[in-house]
This record gives C-alpha cells, sequence and structure tokens, in this order.
C-alpha cells in the first residue's frame, strides 16, 4: 500500500473513532463543569442509546428517526432520574453521586437485559450510508465519514449553544458559581435538570451512532465508561475545548498504537493519562483544582 | 426473617458436622447438578446457551423417568463471567447443597480457578465450554474432564483443511487472551508444518471496539488469507467493520471457530466465513437431527455452538452415570475414564490420562440454506479424531 | 454502647472469628472471604475517609498484593504469614512512588490517577505470560508452610480474623495518634495545617503508603484464601465495588465501610441466588440508600440508638 493512501486512511480512522469518543464524553464533561456529578451511568446510557437505536430503526426503517428516538429516550430518562434522585443529593459530598450513579449503571444495565434479552442486536444502514468512495484506490466506508461529519457539527453546535445563546451564558455561569446565579435570580434547579438531560441525550446518540460499526450488546457499557474518564481527564474535567480535544488524543492514540504497538496498546492509555495529569493535574485544558 | 434463617442453618451445621464423613452425595433422592454460570456481564449470551439446553436435557430426561430411576434438578446461580464469584458459588453448591457434579462454567480462567478444589471437595467437573488449552495440560486434575473440542482442537481442523487451498501466504488477528494466542500459536506451526506461511499476525486487545486501524494494517500486509480467533461481541464488530471496508472482496477469511452467535449478527457480511466449528446444528446425523427437532420446538430456536456442547456433556455425563449405576465422585470418575459412547456430534472417547474427549473435528462454511432467515454454517470437511486431538496433557501439536 | 466503640468492634470481630467454628462448612468460607473484604475496606477507609483521598484505583495494591503472595508461595514456597506480610510491605514500598504522583493530586484527580495505576497493573498482568500466566492467572497456590490445622477451613478463618483485629488495632490507633490528628487538619483546612508547620503532601502520602499496606495485606490473605489469582483482580470494577462498600457503610468511621462490605458482600451474594435480575434489585436498593441513608449504614445504626 502506497505510504501516503496509509496515512491518509489512518487518519480518517482516527478521525471516526475520535468524533465517536467526542459524543461519549462531552455529556460527562458537562455534568461535572456545571453540576460536579462523577457520572457513573454515563456508559451504561450509551448503551441504552444503541439499543434504542437499534430498535427505533427495525420498527420504523429509518436510521435517522433511530437517531431521535435514541437521545430522546436517554433524556426523559435524565429529567426523571434527575428529579427524583440527583436532585435531593446537592448538598451532600461528591461520594453520595458516586453510589447514586453506580446503582443506576447497575439498574439500568439489567433493565436492558430484561428488555431485550441476552443477544446482541443489530440492525443495517440505510443504503446512502452503506457505501464506499475510494481515498487513493482504497476503499473507505462512507458511514465513518458520516460520523466524523456528525461528529464536527455536534461540537461546533455545543460550542454555539455555550457560547452565543443565554442558556450558554447561564450554563458557564453556574459551572463558575452557583450560588451567584441563583442569587441572580436564575432557576439552579432547572439548569440541572437542564443539562443532565442533554448529557444524557447526548451519550445515547453516541450509543445509536456506534451500533452501526458495533451492534448493541451488553458488555458495552461497562467498556466505554472508562475511556470516556480517561478522555475527560485528558482534556480537564469541565471544559469542553478539553474534551474535543481528549477525543482527538485518544482516537489518534488508539487508532496509531494499535498499529504500530498493538503489544503495548492495553496500558497506553493509561500511560498516556498518568502523564498528563502528573504534569497538569488538571487536564490539558482544565483549572487545577 | 434473616436471623432465624441463619438460626436454622446454624443448628443444622452443627447437627451435620458428624455426618461429614458420609458420602458427599446421597444415592436416593433427585440427582442435583451444580451449574455456577455467567448469566449476567458479558458473556450473558453464552450462558443463556448453557442454561437453557440442561433445562431442556433436564426437562428430556425426567420425561423418561429420570437417570437410575431418579429426577435430574439442576442448581444454576450467577457468576457474572468472574473466577472469584464462581469459585463461591461452586464451593456452596458442593457444601451446602450437597453437589459433587458440577457443568457449565463459562471462562476458562473460571474452570481454572474451580479445579484445584475439585479433590478438597471431592466433586467432579465436566467442561462443555472452556476451551483453553492448559486445562488439559500442566493444569489438569483428575477430576476434570473435557466433553468440548478444545481451542487447539479447532485450530488443528482447520489448518488440516487449509493443506487443499491454494492460498500460501496467511496473517492472523486475535484476541490477547490465552485462547487467542494459543490457537494462533497452533495454527502458526500447523501452516508450517504443511509448507504454508505466516506473514504476521495481531493481537487485539480485549474490548477493543474500533477495528479499522487493524483492518489496515491487515490491507498493508496483504495476505492471500486472513485468520482470525475471535468469539462474541469481539467478532461481530470485527465482521462488521471488515464488511464496511469491503475487506472480504480482497481476500477468503477463516475463523477458529463459527458460532452462529457472532455470524448471525453480521448477517450476509459472514456469507463464505469458513472456520473450524465445535458444533452446528447442521450436522447430519439422526442424534443431532432428533436432537435439533426437540430444541426448535420447545424453544422455538436453532441450537447454536454450546447447546450442541452443553448437551453432549450432560449425555457424557449421563452415560458414565449409568455405567456407574451410582452417583459419588469416585464412581463416576472411574466410569469416566476411557468411556466410549455416541453423541449429537458423532462418536467419542473420553481418554483416562487427561478426560479430553476424543471427537471428529469439523469445518464449516458460512451459506444461504433454504427455510432459514440468516446464513448458516455448513459442514464442508469432517476429520477423524486421532488427527484433531493433541498427545495427552499437551496443548499443542508436536 | 456505641458502634464505633473499639471494644465493641474488637468484640465483634472475635465473634465472627468464633461464628467461623460453629457455622457449617460452606458459611464459614463465605465469612472468611467477607473478613478479607472487610480488610480491603478498612484499608481504603484511611484514604476515602480519613484523608479524603477518593481512590477509584484500590484494586491495584489489592491485586498488586495478590500476585506478590501467590508468586512466593507458588515459586519458593514462603510460608504463608511471611508470604502476607512480605506482600503488604512490597506493596507498601510500590506505594512511595505511585502515591508521590497521587497525593499531589485531590478530588477526582486523584481518583483517576489512582485508577489510571491499577489499569496500567492489569494490562501488565495480563500481558506479562511468562510470569503471571497471563488471562488464565496463577492457579493452585499452596498455603505454604502452615500446619494442618492452620491450613484447613478453620484454621485459615481464625488466621484472618486475627489479621483483621490486628489492621483494625493498627487504623484505629493511626487515626487517634497526633499523627492522624495531623491527617484530619489538613483534610480540614490544608492552608491552616500548611501554616502551623506541616507539609500536606508528606502527611498524605504517609497515609497513602498504609492504607496501600493493608490492602495488599488483603489481597495476600485472599490469594491465600481462594488458591488462585487471575488479572481481574487488578479490573475497575473491583475498586468500584470497594468504594461503593466503604460510602455504603459510612466513610471516615473504620468500622461503618466493614458494615458496608459485609452488608454488599451477602445482599449481593443472596439475591443473585434468588434472581438472575439482582442488579436492577441491587441497584435500586443504592438508589434508596443513598437518598434516605445520608450517612452510609452507620448514620441509620447511631440514629437508630438516639431514639
Amino acid at each position: 500500500m502506497d505510504p501516503l493512501a496509509l496515512f491518509a486512511l489512518q487518519l480518517l480512522n482516527a478521525l471516526s473513532l475520535s468524533a465517536l469518543f467526542f459524543f461519549l464524553a462531552v455529556g460527562l464533561t458537562l455534568i461535572f463543569g456545571i453540576m460536579r456529578v462523577v457520572n457513573f451511568a454515563h456508559g451504561a446510557l450509551f448503551m441504552f442509546g444503541a439499543y434504542v437505536g437499534v430498535v427505533a430503526q427495525t420498527l420504523s426503517g429509518s436510521f435517522i428517526f433511530s437517531l431521535v428516538a435514541a437521545p430522546l429516550a436517554a433524556g426523559l430518562l435524565g429529567i426523571a432520574f434527575e428529579r427524583s434522585a440527583l436532585s435531593r443529593l446537592y448538598a451532600r459530598e461528591h461520594s453520595a453521586f458516586l453510589l447514586v450513579t453506580f446503582g443506576l449503571a447497575l439498574a439500568l444495565t439489567e433493565a436492558i437485559r430484561l428488555i431485550w434479552g441476552a443477544d446482541a442486536r443489530q440492525a443495517e444502514l440505510p443504503v446512502f450510508l452503506a457505501g464506499i468512495i475510494f481515498v487513493m484506490d482504497e476503499p473507505f466506508p462512507v458511514y465513518r465519514l458520516f460520523l466524523i461529519g456528525a461528529g464536527v457539527m455536534c461540537a461546533l453546535a455545543c460550542w454555539a449553544g455555550l457560547q452565543r445563546t443565554r442558556i450558554g451564558l447561564l450554563l458557564r455561569a453556574a459551572s463558575q458559581n452557583a450560588g451567584m446565579t441563583a442569587a441572580l435570580g436564575n432557576d439552579v434547579a432547572r439548569i440541572r435538570a437542564l443539562v443532565f438531560a442533554l448529557a444524557c441525550a447526548l451519550a445515547a446518540l453516541g450509543g445509536a451512532l456506534a451500533a452501526p460499526l458495533l451492534s448493541a450488546s451488553l458488555g458495552l457499557g461497562s467498556n466505554v465508561i472508562i475511556d470516556a474518564f480517561v478522555i475527560v481527564m485528558i482534556g480537564g474535567m469541565g471544559s469542553f475545548i478539553g474534551t474535543a480535544a481528549g477525543s482527538l488524543l485518544l482516537g489518534f492514540a488508539q487508532t496509531f498504537g494499535n498499529f504500530y504497538l498493538p503489544e503495548l496498546s492495553l496500558g497506553m492509555t493509561y500511560a498516556v493519562m498518568i502523564a498528563v495529569l502528573v504534569l497538569r493535574p488538571g487536564g490539558l485544558f482544565g483549572r487545577s483544582e | 426473617m434473616r436471623n432465624l434463617t441463619m438460626g436454622r442453618r446454624t443448628a443444622l451445621g452443627l447437627l451435620a458436622a458428624p455426618a461429614l464423613i458420609r458420602p458427599a452425595a446421597a444415592q436416593s433422592g433427585p440427582i442435583r447438578i451444580g451449574v455456577p454460570t455467567a448469566m449476567t456481564g458479558t458473556w450473558a449470551v453464552l450462558g443463556a446457551q448453557v442454561v437453557r439446553t440442561c433445562r431442556l436435557w433436564a426437562r428430556t430426561v425426567n420425561a423418561e423417568g429420570g437417570l437410575l430411576g431418579r429426577p435430574v434438578e439442576f442448581l444454576f446461580e450467577d457468576t457474572q463471567g468472574v473466577p472469584a464469584n464462581c469459585l463461591r458459588k461452586a464451593q456452596e453448591m458442593v457444601e451446602r447443597d450437597r453437589v459433587n457434579i458440577l457443568l457449565g462454567l463459562m471462562a476458562s480462567s473460571e474452570a481454572l480457578a474451580v479445579m484445584p478444589k475439585l479433590a478438597e471437595w471431592n466433586a467432579l467437573f465436566i467442561s462443555s465450554v472452556n476451551g483453553a488449552g492448559s486445562i488439559t495440560a500442566e493444569h489438569w486434575v483428575p477430576n476434570a474432564f473435557r466433553a468440548n473440542t478444545s481451542g487447539p482442537m479447532g485450530a488443528r481442523a482447520l489448518a488440516l483443511w487449509l493443506r487443499a487451498a491454494p492460498q500460501t501466504e496467511f496473517f492472523s488477528l486475535s484476541l490477547d487472551y490465552a485462547w487467542g494466542r494459543s490457537s494462533v500459536e497452533t495454527f502458526e506451526g500447523l501452516l508450517r508444518g504443511i509448507g504454508k506461511r505466516s506473514i504476521g499476525s495481531v493481537f487485539a486487545p480485549v474490548g477493543t471496539r474500533d477495528y479499522s486501524s487493524f483492518i489496515t494494517r491487515i490491507r498493508q500486509a496483504n495476505p492471500q488469507a486472513l485468520y482470525i480467533a475471535l468469539t462474541g461481541d469481539d467478532g461481530t464488530a470485527f465482521l462488521r467493520q471488515a464488511a464496511q471496508f469491503r475487506l472480504f472482496e480482497r481476500m477468503p477469511v477463516v475463523t477458529e471457530t463459527v458460532d452462529m452467535l457472532f455470524t448471525r449478527p453480521a448477517g450476509d457480511a459472514a456469507i463464505g466465513l469458513v472456520g473450524g466449528s465445535r458444533y452446528t446444528f447442521t450436522l447430519n446425523n439422526p442424534a443431532n437431527a432428533a436432537f435439533v427437532q426437540r430444541f426448535r420446538s420447545e424453544l422455538n430456536e436453532l441450537p447454536d455452538t454450546y447447546d450442541g456442547e452443553q448437551w453432549q456433556a450432560c449425555e457424557v455425563l449421563a452415560t458414565a452415570v449409568r455405567k456407574a449405576r451410582r452417583t459419588d465422585t469416585e464412581a463416576v470418575v472411574a466410569a469416566l475414564r476411557d468411556l466410549e459412547m455416541s453423541s449429537i456430534k458423532g462418536p467419542l472417547k473420553i481418554r483416562a490420562c487427561d478426560g479430553q474427549a476424543e471427537q471428529a473435528g469439523l469445518v464449516v462454511r458460512v451459506d444461504r440454506r433454504d427455510g432459514m432467515p440468516h446464513p448458516v454454517p455448513e459442514v464442508i470437511a469432517t476429520y477423524a479424531p486421532s488427527e484433531v486431538t493433541p498427545a495427552c496433557r499437551a496443548a499443542n501439536f508436536a | 454502647m456505641n458502634a464505633a466503640n473499639p471494644r465493641f468492634v474488637l468484640a465483634f470481630i472475635a465473634f465472627g472469628g468464633v461464628l467461623g467454628f460453629v457455622l457449617p462448612n460452606h458459611a464459614t468460607t463465605l465469612l472468611t472471604e467477607a473478613l478479607i473484604l472487610c480488610l480491603f475496606a478498612l484499608s481504603l477507609d484511611l484514604l476515602v475517609g480519613h484523608a479524603r483521598l477518593t481512590s477509584f484505583g484500590h484494586a491495584g495494591p489489592w491485586g498488586f498484593g495478590a500476585y506478590m503472595a501467590a508468586g512466593m508461595m507458588l515459586a519458593w514456597q514462603v510460608p504463608l504469614p511471611l508470604a502476607v506480610l512480605a506482600a503488604g510491605l512490597v506493596t507498601a514500598l510500590l506505594a512511595i512512588p505511585v502515591g508521590w504522583l497521587c497525593v499531589r493530586t485531590g478530588g477526582v484527580t486523584f481518583a483517576m490517577l489512582s485508577l489510571a495505576f491499577a489499569q496500567l497493573g492489569y494490562a501488565v498482568v495480563f500481558k506479562w505470560n511468562a510470569v503471571t500466566g497471563g488471562s488464565d492467572g496463577l492457579p493452585g497456590i499452596p498455603r505454604a508452610g502452615l500446619s494442618d490445622f492452620m491450613a484447613s477451613r478453620e484454621g485459615y478463618h481464625l488466621l484472618v480474623t486475627v489479621v483483621l483485629a490486628a489492621a483494625y488495632v493498627l487504623a484505629w490507633a493511626f487515626v487517634h495518634s497526633p499523627l492522624g490528628r495531623v491527617v484530619a487538619a489538613v483534610r480540614e483546612n490544608e492552608q491552616r495545617a500548611e501554616a502551623l508547620g506541616h507539609d500536606p503532601r508528606r502527611i498524605r502520602l504517609i497515609v497513602f503508603v498504609l492504607s496501600y499496606f493493608l490492602a495488599g495485606v488483603a489481597g495476600a490473605l485472599y490469594a491465600g484464601f481462594a488458591r488462585y489469582v487471575s488479572p481481574e483482580l487488578f479490573f475497575w470494577t473491583v475498586s468500584g465495588h470497594i468504594l461503593v462498600m466503604v460510602v455504603l457503610g459510612g466513610a471516615g468511621t473504620l468500622v461503618g465501610p466493614m458494615l458496608g462490605a459485609l452488608a454488599f458482600f451477602y445482599v449481593e451474594h443472596e439475591l443473585s441466588a434468588l434472581t438472575e435480575s439482582w442488579g436492577l434489585a441491587l441497584g435500586i436498593m443504592f438508589i434508596f440508600v443513598v437518598i434516605f441513608a445520608p450517612r452510609g449504614l452507620m448514620g441509620v445504626l447511631q440514629g437508630l440508638r438516639r431514639t
């Protein structure tokens, strides 16, 4: 294979993986930045999105509909959980969130098994996404290009939402100082519910987008949660730019690591995280605590 | 309530203490068999096969009057595929529930955790799933038996089939744990023996989700054929992504085991896939036809690899118990040694030296079949037991 | 009587030891494992409860101690008590560089750094086939150098009980020593403690090393108990479970985390025997405990005493 073609392919591979990572991690960083909650159930929500997506596509026959249904279902679940459980705990210590989201992850995983069974589920890609393009005579799946596009769109939308809208301003203010925002007459409770729902929806959207590559299966949740933590920590907890950078860093590290150093790739992710956190305890773009 | 239960158990324990000298298994009442297996977690899909087949087998046997005139009763416990849990559950089955026969352990590491305890527990174990070569080699214990085809046996059958294949240059991709590594090692060794060569291999860490980088590596190596040892979610993810990259148009793919579990989700992407098989429902013999028919009518599904393997393990146990005419460990272990019988996979012999069941090696190809909703594995070659079983207490072929 | 009174706790541990001789065999074995987990939870409480360093990688010292003891007993037939002690000491030695890097941070960063080290351990054990047996693990670990009685079920239970009691006394004495009070001062107000001439990092490192020592001992006892070690011991889910046990019981009370370990262990064990859907029941139960029992099981116990 032509070295240039090889490089181009690996570049696209890394970008498409980074896009998936971004969907996985952006919600986690949002929740942490604004609510100071480490959400253990984030992987389970990603998995939930994959299942809802596959089921919605099978029932409706539309892949695009599945990309609406999955975040919607997860968003509703998120609001319900925030209102009924999390909202009672904001005055409490970190560890309360740990236990309560751990409980949610356990319960949600088992609920998925009860509803959809132990077998992996999958649906076929629609024709317009199932094709290939040629990158210097090497075939490359159109769907992965679609993923890259979706990731970039999502990142731009999040950025614009945070920087250019009134809600975004409130969110940023809440992440700086919740008490101050409340004093200014903003309903912090509503902001929190909104943020949690939005984060759940983003994770589920990522799950629905990943389903055509991975199929929906029960191991998915616990499999991806650690990757999500790593990305958010490398980028800096609560930093939006950091999450984008962390997704790219991990996407490239895994793609090129698997190619050149497959023997070390199991431990490399963690070595990278240790290196970043030792040199910059707040992450690449985060504030030090 | 809880205290009452503890109290009762304590009292029972005190009463039972002198009775421990008795043989652990009673010779009347139901025959109880312990199945500590993975009902939740990553292995839940395989565990579901083990459980449903054990239940079906118990119903079948009990409808015919039971074993030695006694009903068969299974005790299932969830281990999540974690060795520590498996050890705990198995121990409780043996010591509290007086079980002396264990079946259906899931991960090889679970089997390896339990096996050294068998002598102390005076219990026996018949594997139906565990593929690691070491179970019948350096880690073998006298009370452990393997009714299923092991990893090295699967690799051997496939290599024998490849003797006749036109391709001479192979590349291997496998999961990076004991089963995957021993499969690739066996496979590469066998290739050299038949005048072909391996031009490279790569091991994917367990839990790899994105295979694009590995697919690119394979394309760059450009072998004439690809050998894979992947299963479960990993196998599904790889097959789907490789199909999206049109890899199968470039080179044929052979796999160590073909399970419908991962070929079915891959859909038409799996057509043409050739591989070793531990069991396929398409096996053409009367015993298997009867089993498949019963399975489909009762469970409304096609039996997959571990349904077949579990059924065979249950049949091995039943034959040994009938031969021994009793169920205590010494008698059943003695009956299992050199046991010769026929099951849904054909004739088999449990050899005394390491407990491995010598049985035919199968190679299958995934193809469409009329009346089936998805492509299914069809047998394309069968090899004699002597050709595919390693030497006694060896994990590979000299 | 106060549930956190050390005499009461020691009596309770002794009662656990005696139970080992009256319970039926399987229940004794179960209790032995539960007591080893109590020791593991106790070690984590020093970090989480007393130094407020939420470790999410405590599977690291646990797995490391287990493999160390397993290796010593398999390769050199080192007598078990010596192997357990040595494994704890080697783990403590390892804790010095690891801790030095971790305690510079706090909060979530500390949690994730400790996680990364544990996962790195997992990767090494998983890949280093020749020494660690890779994913097959190391089966058939002997209880080397023990008399027949001590190697028996009851003897081993007694050994675990004695070690747990000793570890509890050590942890209690540490927390109530002048040094332990400095730890609390650093936890409550780092600037003030620094102004008083204490080096917060050094103080935290001392707690870290002690915690790793006890976790290493717990892991080593587990290796002798199960007579099998595998990479799963290092896996992050183990860290998650033990942390949940500590929080469930009530962090910072030493006895609470041990109760949490007992509760988690027995509830999961009994539930999973009852139903395949134990995860659903357990998950919902956690959510209720967090909402309605803010200070964990210890909080509930102390609340009962007051009313």
